[in-house]
């Protein structure tokens, strides 16, 4: 990453045509960007574990500064760092990049209301469905005996409803 | 207590799994969503294959069918810790 140039930026260079260059900042905000929504992804589907919750919040982060350098940069000194119209059009697309990734990861993290699920204190709607045998299995049987044999039957059960797909 | 987990997950799919990780508690299989609908736990389209789906929640029955302690999360990625879910139950009197 082109951490360096952010101290070169600061010392404000008199323009001059011929160091025309791409503008860095933005491209490298960008980049942070992508790699911010990758990590969305991964985390979202499961595919990394523990290291990645800090860094879902500080890739956005850092791909906002460095948009926002760029952005600066791009409006101070529009001769080298290839003008306005390029750092807003990229700043644009970051932005709806950020708009549209957070629509669809707060959408898809919406969940029904279950308005109708049983309450505490309620009775639980009784059920048939198959074991990992594919023997069929109804609440009472539950009861009626442990998991483990020789096992004294159980006082509860503990009903875990989860996604699937594993 | 006994734990019992429930999705929509074919029952060979849920023998792979409890084999691959060793667990000894139930699994139970709902392809058809039926207990999951008379729940009210139908979470519309949201498999990968946008089927429907079981949103997760937990319920603590006791031996006369009556819930005792539940949870609903709002967030798929929190889920309650079996610490949690212990506590919840040696809290109770039974």
């Amino acid at each position: 990453m082109p951490t360096h140039s952010v101290h070169a930026s600061l010392c404000l260079p008199v323009p001059d045509q011929s160091q025309k260059q791409s503008n860095r900042m933005l491209w490298a905000g960008l980049a942070f960007l992508l790699l911010a929504i990758l990590s969305n992804v991964l985390s979202f589907f499961r595919l990394s574990p523990a290291l990645l919750p800090w860094v879902i919040f500080a890739l956005p982060i850092l791909a906002l500064v460095f948009l926002l350098i760029g952005l600066v940069r791009a409006f101070r000194q529009p001769q080298i760092h290839k003008g306005k119209i390029w750092g807003s059009i990229v700043t644009v697309l970051a932005i709806l990049l950020v708009a549209a990734s957070t629509l669809f990861f707060v959408g898809a993290r919406k969940l029904p209301s279950s308005g109708g699920a049983p309450q505490v204190g309620q009775h639980v709607p009784d059920f048939t469905l198959s074991d990992s045998t594919g023997q069929p299995t109804t609440l009472a049987q539950l009861f009626s005996a442990s998991a483990t044999a020789g096992a004294p039957p159980p006082k509860a059960v503990l009903l875990v409803f989860y996604r699937g797909y594993w | 207590m006994r734990p019992v987990a429930i999705s929509v997950d074919a029952p060979e799919v849920s023998e792979n799994l409890r084999k691959k990780q060793g667990y000894a508690f139930t699994f139970l299989s709902d392809p058809q969503t039926e207990a999951i609908r008379r729940y009210d736990l139908l979470h519309k389209a949201a498999s990968p294959e946008e089927h429907d789906i079981s949103r997760p929640a937990e319920f603590l029955v006791d031996r006369s069918g009556i819930v005792r302690w539940e949870n609903f999360t709002e967030d798929i990625r929190v889920r309650p810790r079996a610490q949690q879910m212990l506590q919840a139950a040696q809290s109770l009197h039974w």
